[in-house]
C-alpha cells in the first residue's frame, strides 16, 4: 500500500514534535525513519498507526484520506518497542488475539484461526512455542512473536518502533535478516523507526533522516552516504 | 539442608532484634492463639462438633459467611471501578475521593456501627426513604450487608490501584492496533491483568467481613437464627462464662480465617507463576 | 502536494481512553457510591452529636464517664502504640538485615492478627490470661488481674494492631538494602549509632505512617476490647466501649458526641496520612503496594 504523509504537524502543548513534514512511501517499500531521540520519528510512526492524531495535515493510504480513521480501522500491524505482549495469554492466544477480536460476522472459524497461527509460527521459525507464556521467552523470541501477532490481522502495512532496540548485538543482526525476509515474503509496505544509522542503512530501501521534528533528507542508503544533504546528516551518519 | 539456620552477618543487633521479635510475637499473638487451640484440644473434636452442630450456631456461621460473600462481591465490582477512576481519570476532587476510600479503615467500627444505624433506622435519613417503598434496612440482613460493605470497601481498591498504575499503555495500544474495540480490550486484556489483585482484595475484604463485630451489632438487630452473626455468639457465650462453647465457635472461625489466608497465598503464587515478569 | 490542511476535529480520542460519556458515568458512580456508603455515615455522626446543640454535646463530653473513657483510651494508646512500634522496628530489622530459614513463615505469623476476628483475638486473651486459666489464676492470686483490667485491654489492642508498623517498615527496608549500614559499619560506627544515624533517617516517614495507622486502630478498637474489658465504668470502659454503653442507654447525644471525637481523630489521621503520601511517597511502602 502506498502511504502519503501530507504536511503533517504535531504539537504537544506548546512544543512542536513535528513541524509540517511530507513524505511518500511507495507500495511495498521498506523504509527507515532514522534520527536521534526527540527527532519526531516515533511520533510520525504513531500518527501513521492511528495512535496519535496530527495537529494539522493529512495521511493518505492509496490516495484515500485516512486521517480520520480510528486505530482499529487502520489495520496497521504495529510492533512496539517493548513488544507489549499480553503476558496473561499464551503465545498462541497472543497471535490469535486480533482475529478473535473481530466481530462475529467476520471472525474466522476456530480451526481457521489455529491454521493461521500455526502458519505464522512457522514464518517466524518458532513452530513449537505456541503453548508458552511471554515470560518464558527470550528477548528475540518475544520480538518475533510480536511481529507474528501484528501480521495475523493481515495488515495493510507494518509499523515497527525500534524493533531491535531491546536486544543484544548478536540477536539484533540475526533478526534484521528475519525482518528483511518477512518483508520480502509478504510484500508489505514497512516503516520502522531506529536511532541506529548502521541498521537503517543495512536494512532499508529508503531512509528518512529526521532531526528536531523536521525531515533532513530522504534517499536510498547509498545516496545518503554519498551525498548528505545537510551538516546534521553528515555528522549523524558518520557518528 | 546444610544451610545454617541463621547466616553469619556483619550486621549488629541480631540478638536484640531476634529477642524482641520472638518474645513479643509469642506473648501477644502466638501464646493466646495457642491457648485457644489448647482449649479446643481439651474440649475434644466431639465437643467442638457438638457445640457447633446446633441450629443457632450453623445459622450464625452461615449468615456471617453468606452476607460477607455478598458484601465482598459488591466491593469487588465497586472497588475495581474506583481503582480505575482514581488512577486513570483526572477530575476535581480526585485527591479527596482517594482519601475518603480509607475512611472505613480509620473510623472506629463502633462509631461506624451507630452512625449506620442512625442513617438506616426507620426514622433515619436513608431508613425513611427506604420505608417509603416498603424496604426495611436496619435490623434486617440488609443492614448487616451495608455494614459489611462499609468495612470491606477499601480492600479491593487498594490492592488493584497499584496494578492499574503499572499497566503499560503500549499493551492497550497493541490491542487497539490489532483491531479490538475498547470494550474488547477492557474485557480481554485489562480485566485479566487486574484479576489476581482484585481476587486478593476480595479475599481480604471477605476475611475482614466474616470476623467483623463492632460495625454490625448495632444495625443487625441480633435476632437468633435471623440476624445473629457468628462473632456475637462468641461474645454471648463468654458473657455466660461458657468458655468451652466460646472456644469451639472461635476455633471454627479461626479455621475459616486460616483457609482464607491460604487461598490468598495460593492466588498470589498462581498469578506469579502465570504472569511472571516480562 | 496539496497545501490544504484540515483542522482536526475533537472527536479523536487516544486508543487508551474510554469515551467521555463512560468516563463521566464512572466518576459519577464513584462519587455517589462513596458519598452514600462512606461520607453519609461520617456526617451522620456529627449531625446526631449536635442534635441538641453544641453546648449539650460539649457538656456530655465533660461528664465523668466520658472523661474517664478518654483518659483510658489515651493511656492505652500511649502504652500499646510505642510497644508495637518497638516490635515493628525490631522485627523489620531482624527480617531485612539477616538471612535465615523460615523468613516467609515469620512474616506470615506477624500478619496473622489481620486475618483473625477481633472477637476471636479477645477470646484468645481471655483463655490465656483469664482467671480460669493457669497463668491468669496465678496472676489474680498475686493481685495482678489481666482480663477485665487494663493489661488485658492493652494486650487485646496490641494483638489487633500488631502487624501495622512491621508491615510498613519491611518493604521499605528491603528496598533500601544493607549497603548504607555496611558502609557505616566499615567506617567504624557502632551498631546503635548506625541504626540511629543511617537506618532511622531512611525509615522515619514509613515509621510515622505505620504508627499513625496503628494509633487510629488502637484508639478505636472495639471487638477485641469488648471481650476483655468487662465494661466497668470509669475503670475498663474505653471510648468505643463507652459509646456502646451510652448508645444502649439511649443517651444518643452523649454517644455520638464521644463518637464525634473519634471521628475527628479518624479525619486527622487521614489528613496526615494523605500529607505523608504526597510529600514522602518515595519513602513509603504503602504507595508502592498495599
Amino acid at each position: 500500500m502506498h502511504i502519503e504523509i501530507d504536511e503533517i504537524s504535531k504539537q504537544f502543548g506548546t512544543t512542536a514534535a513535528l513541524h509540517p513534514v511530507s513524505l511518500a512511501v511507495p507500495s511495498g517499500a521498506l523504509v527507515a525513519l532514522l534520527g536521534p531521540s526527540g527527532s519526531g520519528k516515533t511520533t510520525l510512526l504513531r500518527i501513521l498507526g492511528g495512535l496519535e492524531f496530527p495537529t494539522s495535515g493529512r495521511v493518505l493510504f492509496d490516495g484515500q484520506d485516512a486521517t480520520g480513521l480510528s486505530v482499529q480501522e487502520r489495520r496497521a500491524g504495529f510492533v512496539f518497542q517493548s513488544y507489549a505482549l499480553f503476558r496473561h495469554m499464551t503465545v498462541f492466544d497472543n497471535i490469535a488475539y486480533g482475529l478473535n477480536a473481530r466481530p462475529r460476522a467476520t471472525r474466522p472459524t476456530r480451526a481457521e484461526i489455529a491454521r493461521r497461527v500455526t502458519k505464522l509460527l512457522e514464518l517466524i521459525q518458532l513452530p513449537d512455542i505456541g503453548a508458552r507464556y511471554p515470560s518464558q521467552l527470550s528477548g528475540g523470541q518475544r520480538q518475533r512473536v510480536a511481529l507474528a501477532r501484528a501480521l495475523a490481522i493481515e495488515p495493510r502495512m507494518l509499523l515497527l518502533d525500534e524493533p531491535f532496540g531491546a536486544l543484544d548485538a548478536k540477536v539484533r543482526k540475526e533478526l534484521r535478516q528475519g525482518l528483511r525476509d518477512i518483508h520480502d515474503t509478504t510484500g508489505l509496505t514497512t516503516v520502522f523507526v531506529t536511532h541506529d544509522q548502521e541498521e537503517a542503512m543495512e536494512l532499508a530501501d529508503l531512509v528518512v533522516v529526521m532531526s528536531m521534528g523536521r525531515i533532513e533528507q530522504i534517499g536510498k542508503p547509498q545516496d545518503i552516504r554519498a551525498r548528505p544533504a545537510t551538516p546534521f546528516v553528515r555528522e549523524f551518519i558518520t557518528a | 539442608m546444610g544451610r545454617p539456620l541463621i547466616h553469619r552477618s556483619p550486621m549488629p543487633g541480631l540478638g536484640l532484634s531476634l529477642g524482641i521479635t520472638l518474645t513479643m510475637l509469642s506473648l501477644v499473638v502466638l501464646l493466646p492463639i495457642g491457648a485457644l487451640l489448647l482449649k479446643g484440644a481439651n474440649y475434644g473434636l466431639a465437643g467442638i462438633w457438638e457445640t457447633v452442630n446446633r441450629e443457632r450456631v450453623w445459622a450464625a456461621l452461615f449468615l456471617s459467611f453468606r452476607l460477607s460473600l455478598l458484601a465482598a462481591l459488591f466491593n469487588l465490582v465497586f472497588g475495581v471501578v474506583l481503582a480505575w477512576v482514581l488512577v486513570r481519570y483526572r477530575f476535581p476532587g480526585r485527591r479527596i475521593l482517594d482519601a475518603v476510600v480509607d475512611l472505613p479503615f480509620a473510623l472506629p467500627t463502633a462509631v461506624a456501627g451507630i452512625a449506620l444505624t442512625a442513617l438506616y433506622a426507620p426514622n433515619g435519613l436513608f431508613g425513611q426513604l427506604a420505608a417509603g417503598i416498603g424496604w426495611k434496612i436496619a435490623y434486617t440482613q440488609w443492614g448487616i450487608f451495608i455494614a459489611l460493605v462499609f468495612v470491606g470497601l477499601p480492600f479491593v481498591t487498594r490492592t488493584v490501584q497499584p496494578v492499574v498504575e503499572e499497566i503499560e499503555r503500549e499493551v492497550e495500544e497493541a490491542s487497539a492496533t490489532l483491531g479490538a474495540s475498547r470494550l474488547h480490550t477492557i474485557r480481554h486484556v485489562i480485566l485479566p491483568m487486574l484479576t489476581p489483585a482484585a481476587l486478593t482484595g476480595f479475599a481480604l475484604a471477605l476475611a475482614r467481613a466474616v470476623g467483623e463485630y463492632g460495625s454490625v451489632i448495632f444495625i443487625a438487630g441480633n435476632i437468633p437464627l435471623v440476624t445473629e452473626i457468628a462473632p456475637l455468639l462468641i461474645v454471648i457465650q463468654l458473657e455466660e462464662f461458657n468458655y468451652d462453647a466460646a472456644a469451639a465457635i472461635g476455633i471454627a472461625m479461626l479455621l475459616i480465617s486460616f483457609a482464607m489466608l491460604l487461598v490468598i497465598n495460593l492466588i498470589q503464587v498462581w498469578s506469579r507463576r502465570r504472569i511472571g515478569y516480562v | 502536494m496539496s497545501d490544504a490542511t484540515i483542522a482536526k476535529p475533537a472527536r479523536f480520542r487516544p486508543a487508551t481512553e474510554e469515551s467521555p460519556a463512560t468516563r463521566w458515568a464512572l466518576i459519577a458512580v464513584s462519587f455517589a457510591g462513596l458519598a452514600i456508603l462512606v461520607l453519609a455515615p461520617l456526617i451522620a455522626v456529627f449531625v446526631e452529636a449536635l442534635a441538641d446543640g453544641i453546648a449539650a454535646s460539649l457538656k456530655s463530653l465533660t461528664s465523668p464517664d466520658a472523661r474517664g473513657a478518654i483518659r483510658l483510651t489515651l493511656t492505652i494508646a500511649a502504652i500499646s502504640v510505642p510497644l508495637n512500634a518497638i516490635f515493628g522496628i525490631a522485627a523489620a530489622w531482624f527480617i531485612t538485615k539477616f538471612d535465615f530459614r523460615g523468613k516467609a513463615f515469620l512474616i506470615t505469623l506477624i500478619d496473622l492478627p489481620f486475618s483473625v476476628s477481633p472477637v476471636v483475638a479477645g477470646l484468645c486473651i481471655v483463655l490465656m490470661f483469664g482467671a480460669n486459666s493457669a497463668i491468669g489464676g496465678w496472676l489474680v492470686a498475686q493481685g495482678y488481674p489481666i482480663v477485665f483490667a487494663m493489661p488485658g485491654i492493652i494486650l487485646a489492642t496490641m494483638f489487633v494492631t500488631f502487624p501495622f508498623v512491621a508491615r510498613e517498615l519491611i518493604p521499605v527496608m528491603i528496598e533500601q538494602g544493607r549497603a548504607e549500614e555496611e558502609a557505616a559499619l566499615t567506617l567504624g560506627a557502632s551498631g546503635w549509632r548506625t541504626f540511629r544515624t543511617v537506618t532511622l533517617p531512611n525509615i522515619r516517614w514509613a515509621l510515622l505512617y505505620g504508627v499513625l495507622l496503628c494509633n487510629a486502630r488502637a484508639m478505636g478498637e472495639f471487638g477485641a476490647v469488648a471481650v476483655v474489658s468487662g465494661k466497668i465504668r470509669g475503670q475498663t470502659a474505653t471510648m468505643p466501649i463507652t459509646i456502646e454503653m451510652l448508645y444502649q442507654e439511649y443517651l444518643s447525644v452523649a454517644a455520638f458526641s464521644l463518637a464525634g471525637v473519634l471521628a475527628l481523630l479518624a479525619l486527622v489521621t487521614l489528613l496526615l496520612k494523605t500529607a505523608l503520601e504526597i510529600r514522602h511517597a518515595d519513602q513509603l511502602a504503602a504507595t508502592h503496594r498495599h
